[in-house]
């Protein structure tokens, strides 16, 4: 439990690190951000100064306003020229910010896609786009605002403190000492209100899981009468959110109130002591005060804490980055440091890549994604270069995993040689080029029919596409379509039915040229009579490569050199003969 | 601004919470800025006096602790009620905008997307939320102190009054409007260019395997680096915006007060007022700018929240594909019948043509045809999903458009194609369909599903969780707790679009088979393109050129 806690604290303090290390990817404009903010604390001592000046002598000495306009114009310079200043440091740090968070979006997302399928398949979507977009985003306070007021709370109530000390050494003091106590306030209030923050940031991120997971299932929910359920279990979600939130707000409002405590003390102080002493009532200075003097501690009471107040109202900031750099690290597995390398570019012609693949799976066992159940148990199998082999079995008995395994997307135990090359060794753009997968659950991007059958091969013409299209038996439902594949279809294929979308994602494989092909279901949906022509155009296709189908129809498993059946973990050894093949027997009664 | 005004219904719900949040906002203000003018004029006071045995310390010193404390106290008071009152607002937004949405789907605006609507329903709700706290709020605190100042000032530097009350008028309300007709623009672009990159990040997870297959993540990089840095730069310019209104604001601020100083002194040479009284009035204004500086930081949100609004509006106030009839009919028992049905999501194109299909109560009718001729649409009009463009549905006689679409969703359950998994435990997937149902009747559900077994074989059971979009079970797996669920529903009429699709041969021909035992007394209408054994269906049609004939 100890060693929990104790690594616990120690990804904490890594990821603080890291967060003030994110300054380095833009130096220039976050330098900028901090120091002119810091000039102008100075020259607002200047007009503090001036301004007391000028109602002494007013008020005093009965000054003329004639003989004041050169004072009174050098506080209106003082204040434009401070203006100005506020201008650069914000847009400096606005620059910085996106800066920084561009780079953590591309890097996040770079991280993702190197990633296997099996991992963005074990995670919510919605939870990893929101961590991308919204948590990312909530540095935003933190690096415009947090950082710049962190330097100004560390330097200028000191300094203003200082520059007071030489008037009045009283207030001097008082400001010193009460100062630097109320970071240490801030620090004990502040422990509380990051533990809260944490929690909210959870609880944010799982509400965005659940509402993307409603809204994929809102038509179906509706048609089961479960509106009125549906939206009061997620009231009660945003209710749950509203209660964790409020518990780190009562808290994170505290250190402000502490902070307003001391601010008022401080002019309340002030006032006084100074009022007393003016009065003669207190006597604990060498000189006589003047009103000059006087006003001079009142006007920069407020002054000293607003660096203060200014931390504190984006301390908030921080404690939301931190929570979301947690969420971050907990989504990813990790901080991201650098972009990454580029993914190079596939090599767009190789000779090599055409010659069929032998594949040889060596006692590889496989988990399902939560590592909970075995599905295939140490399992040898050996496909030579240009067998075309079918993989039949019960529905979830493995068919598709052994496939993606295979495919290098998911993790496996043991060994998969192609070409007597363990596939771990081989580098992602030749793989990519010598095996073509296609899974069971292909994706349609939003874009035309042709643009979804590029993603085969970006580089191929109209009439590669028209005729790839053709293949997979796309062109039948197209040229019913207004533009034909120019259609535009939605996401997801919105727009098209189940086999429609399947065979455009089928089409992709015709465009390109690999060794060894890895389909999964690739006729699901299909009507007999369609089936059997993808069939046709499937196997002309694999002439001369080696093919791997997970399939549930005998007509695809029957066109096979040789199939092979999972049964409880197991790929049974050797090619069975067909006739005694189950699927073939149940065949006849259809 | 207008698509603002339309969720005022939901803040008022809260008016009384909103009401103290503004009421003590402006108590710290005002208590802040007593506490400065009282110090000045205190300060002064003493200075100038003569015989400090007879001047009144009680009462200043007094009001100073006594403004110190209220200031504390009501500032904590409002921070904490205003953030009730936001998040209360938050959590209603969400509610309001889910019940609303049910009666719009599907959406009749079939390019807008998942992620698309996710980010509306997250991110635009937020924005929605923070509009009182950060930004009315503070502008109505900031009218009423302004206000109360330039009157302190009017009665003794009617001067100063004037040029302060311009000013800072022209701070709290000329900036922010000219900040908010500048920003729209940006506003709406920030909040599309948030959701376009919600997308491309969307698009790289659910397509993540097809883009690693195809070697493409190097585009998907590209592509998402391209929304990200159009995102940075919407970013980038509205910050730009509001940093320029906030230095207009400290501008004017400064203007106000370099005036009241400046008539000030003018008005204490004359002798018209005393020093003590410039001192503290010069304080109060310079306190008063706390309140005028928070009205810019809220309005640069402004502009995005009034996006947000528009984009939540435009889905809570779109035409639903179906409506409900003003006077429901009730719903009798009896054949389901088309009648002449024409339909298609593009009229020009309709798929179906004509349809007729007679189904007699109880019995089991099973449609075939090849994918995307009409068998998914056929079964969605039944569902009233959308209604025809020419022909009727109608159950037992009554045309299903005269009736209630919940009685009509009792009678009949559909299991879709697309029929998801949610997020939840199998037990939570089961009783959507049933939310009254046994576990007996869970694992009969399933047995007839044939997924007991394997539901019996994990740690949990029925409480095992299954992942979004249920991706922790196989497509197979999942197909059959869709199944199960539908099984479980007492709906009358039984609709099953390829219900076999995730099981093989074996499964599915004893799937079929037993449908005839698992739906006995129920109709069924079956979409498939299975080969289906005999006895599964009492009819079957096939789907030509949208119209059935008999196969």
């Amino acid at each position: 439990m100890q060693q929990t806690d104790s690594t616990q604290v120690d990804a904490i303090r890594d990821q603080g690190r890291w967060m003030m290390r994110l300054w380095r990817h833009a130096r220039a404009p976050v330098v900028v951000a901090i120091t002119l903010p810091l000039i102008s604390g100075l020259l607002l001592v200047a007009q503090a100064y001036l301004l007391a000046s000028v109602l002494h002598r007013a008020i005093v000495e009965g000054a003329s306003p004639h003989t004041l306009l050169t004072p009174v114009l050098c506080i209106a310079g003082l204040l434009a020229v401070r203006i100005g200043l506020a201008i650069v440091a914000e847009r400096c740090g606005i620059l910085a910010a996106e800066r920084i968070k561009f780079f953590l979006r591309s890097a996040s997302h770079a991280t993702l896609l190197d990633h296997r399928p099996d991992w963005t398949a074990a995670r919510s979507s919605g939870a990893l786009s929101s961590a991308i977009i919204d948590q990312i985003e909530s540095l935003d306070g933190f690096l415009v605002r947090f950082l710049p007021a962190m330097a100004q709370a560390a330097i200028l109530p000191l300094a203003f403190a200082v520059m007071v000390l030489p008037v009045d050494w009283v207030v001097g003091l008082l400001f010193l000492v009460t100062a630097p106590m109320i970071p240490l306030f801030m620090a004990l209030v502040g422990w509380g209100a990051e533990a809260a923050s944490q929690a909210q940031a959870a609880a944010f991120t799982r509400l965005s899981g659940l509402f993307a997971d409603r809204l994929r299932a809102i038509v179906t929910l509706k048609l089961f009468g479960r509106a009125e359920s549906e939206t009061r279990s997620v009231m009660a979600a945003s209710e749950g959110l509203r209660l964790r939130t409020l518990a780190v707000l009562k808290i994170a409002f505290l250190s402000s109130a502490v902070l307003e405590f001391f601010a008022a003390l401080g002019v309340a102080g002030v006032a006084l002591y100074v009022g007393l002493t003016l009065l003669g009532f207190v006597d604990l200075r060498l000189s006589v005060l003047t009103l000059q003097a006087g006003l001079f501690c009142l006007l920069m009471a407020p002054e000293v804490y607003q660096p203060l107040r200014l931390l504190a109202a984006h301390y908030h900031d921080r404690a939301a980055a931190k929570a979301a750099v947690a969420e971050l690290a907990r989504q990813f597995d990790g901080l991201p440091e650098s972009a990454g390398p580029q993914a190079i570019l596939k090599p767009t012609s190789d000779t090599h890549s055409a010659a069929p693949i032998a594949v040889d799976m060596e006692r590889v066992s496989l988990h399902t994604p939560d590592s909970r159940r075995l599905v295939i148990d140490s399992t040898s199998l050996l496909v030579p270069a240009g067998r075309h082999v079918a993989l039949v079995g019960e529905s979830g008995i493995g068919k598709s995993t052994l496939l993606e395994a295979v495919a290098r997307m998911r993790a496996f135990e043991g060994t998969i040689r192609l070409d007597g090359q363990d596939t771990a060794d081989v580098a992602e753009p030749e793989l990519r080029t010598r095996v073509a997968f296609l899974g069971q659950r292909p994706r349609l991007f939003h874009g035309t029919i042709a643009e979804n059958i590029k993603l085969g091969c970006r580089s191929a013409g109209d009439a590669e596409v028209h005729e790839a299209a053709r293949r997979a038996a796309v062109l039948p439902f197209a040229t019913q379509l207004p533009d034909g594949l120019d259609t535009l279809i939605g996401e997801g294929g919105i727009g098209l039915s189940g086999g429609e979308a399947h065979r455009v994602a089928l089409a992709r494989i015709f465009l390109r040229d690999p060794g060894l092909v890895l389909l999964d279901e690739p006729t699901a949906h299909l009507d007999a009579e369609t089936e059997s022509q993808v069939l046709d155009a499937l196997m002309a296709f694999a002439a001369g490569r080696t093919m791997i189908v997970a399939t549930h129809s005998a007509a695809v498993a029957d066109r096979m050199d040789s199939v092979y059946r999972i049964v409880g973990a197991k790929v049974l050894s050797g090619p069975h003969v067909r006739a005694a093949r189950p699927a073939v027997a149940l065949r006849s009664v259809a | 601004m207008t698509a603002l005004w339309f969720f005022r219904p939901l803040f008022q719900r809260h008016a009384a919470r909103l009401a103290w949040t503004l009421l003590l906002s402006v108590v710290t203000l005002a208590a802040g800025i007593a506490l400065l003018a009282v110090s000045g004029w205190f300060l002064t006071a003493a200075a100038l006096t003569t015989a400090a045995a007879s001047f009144n310390l009680f009462g200043p010193s007094s009001l100073i602790r006594g403004l110190s404390f209220i200031r504390i106290l009501s500032r904590y008071g409002e921070k904490v009620f205003g953030h009730d009152a936001t998040l209360r607002l938050l959590a209603d937004l969400r509610g309001w905008l889910f019940a609303s949405l049910f009666p719009r789907v599907p959406l009749a605006d079939r390019s807008l997307r998942h992620g698309d609507l996710v980010s509306r329903l997250t991110a635009d709700v937020d924005a929605l939320d923070t509009v009182f706290l950060v930004a009315i709020g503070p502008m109505l605190a900031a009218l009423v102190l302004g206000s109360a100042m330039a009157t302190a000032l009017w009665v003794f530097i009617p001067a100063a009054g004037l040029t302060y009350a311009v000013l800072v008028g022209l701070a709290i309300l000329a900036v922010p409007v000219v900040l908010i007709l500048a920003s729209r623009r940006m506003g709406m672009e920030l909040v599309e260019a948030s959701a376009a990159a919600r997308i491309a990040v969307l698009d790289g997870i659910d397509g993540h395997a097809d883009l690693i297959a195809f070697g493409e993540t190097g585009q998907a990089r590209a592509s998402f680096a391209a929304s990200a840095a159009r995102l940075a730069t919407a970013r980038r310019r509205l910050g730009m915006a509001g940093t320029l209104a906030a230095a207009a604001t400290q501008a004017l601020a400064g203007a106000a007060m370099v005036s009241v100083l400046w008539f000030g002194i003018a008005t204490v040479h004359a002798g018209t007022i005393g020093g003590p009284s410039l001192a503290g009035l010069l304080l109060g204004t310079i306190a008063s700018f706390e309140a005028t500086g928070a009205v810019v930081r809220g309005v640069a949100r402004l502009g995005v929240s009034a996006a947000a609004a528009a984009r939540l509006k435009a889905i809570a106030t779109a035409k639903p594909m179906v409506n409900d009839p003003a006077r429901p009919e009730p719903l009798p028992n009896g054949d389901v019948c088309f009648e002449s049905v024409v339909f298609g999501h593009d009229p020009r194109r309709p798929v179906l043509r004509g349809l007729d299909l007679c189904v007699k109560q109880g019995s089991r009718v099973a449609i075939i045809g090849p994918s995307g001729s009409g068998k998914s649409t056929a079964l969605a009009l039944l569902l009233r999903l959308y209604d025809p463009q020419a022909g009727t549905v109608s159950i037992g006689g009554a045309d299903i458009r005269t009736v209630a679409q919940r009685d009509l969703h009792e009678k009949v359950s559909l299991l879709s194609q697309d029929s998801p998994v949610v997020l939840g435990t199998i037990r939570e997937n089961l009783l959507i369909g049933r939310a009254d149902a046994s576990d007996a009747a869970l694992w009969h559900a399933l047995a007839s599903a044939r997924l007991a077994d394997f539901v019996r074989g994990l740690p949990e059971g029925l409480n095992a969780f299954v992942g979004e979009t249920g991706r922790t079970l196989s497509v197979g797996q999942a197909r059959r707790l869709c199944l199960a669920r539908t099984l479980l529903s007492q709906a009358e009429i039984l609709a099953f679009d390829e219900p076999t699709s995730g099981l093989d041969r074996e499964a599915e021909l004893a799937f079929l088979a037993d449908l005839y035992t698992a739906t006995a007394g129920r109709t069924v209408i079956l979409a498939t393109h299975a080969a289906l054994p005999l006895g599964a269906a009492d009819h079957i049609f096939r789907m030509v050129d949208g119209r059935l004939e008999t196969a």
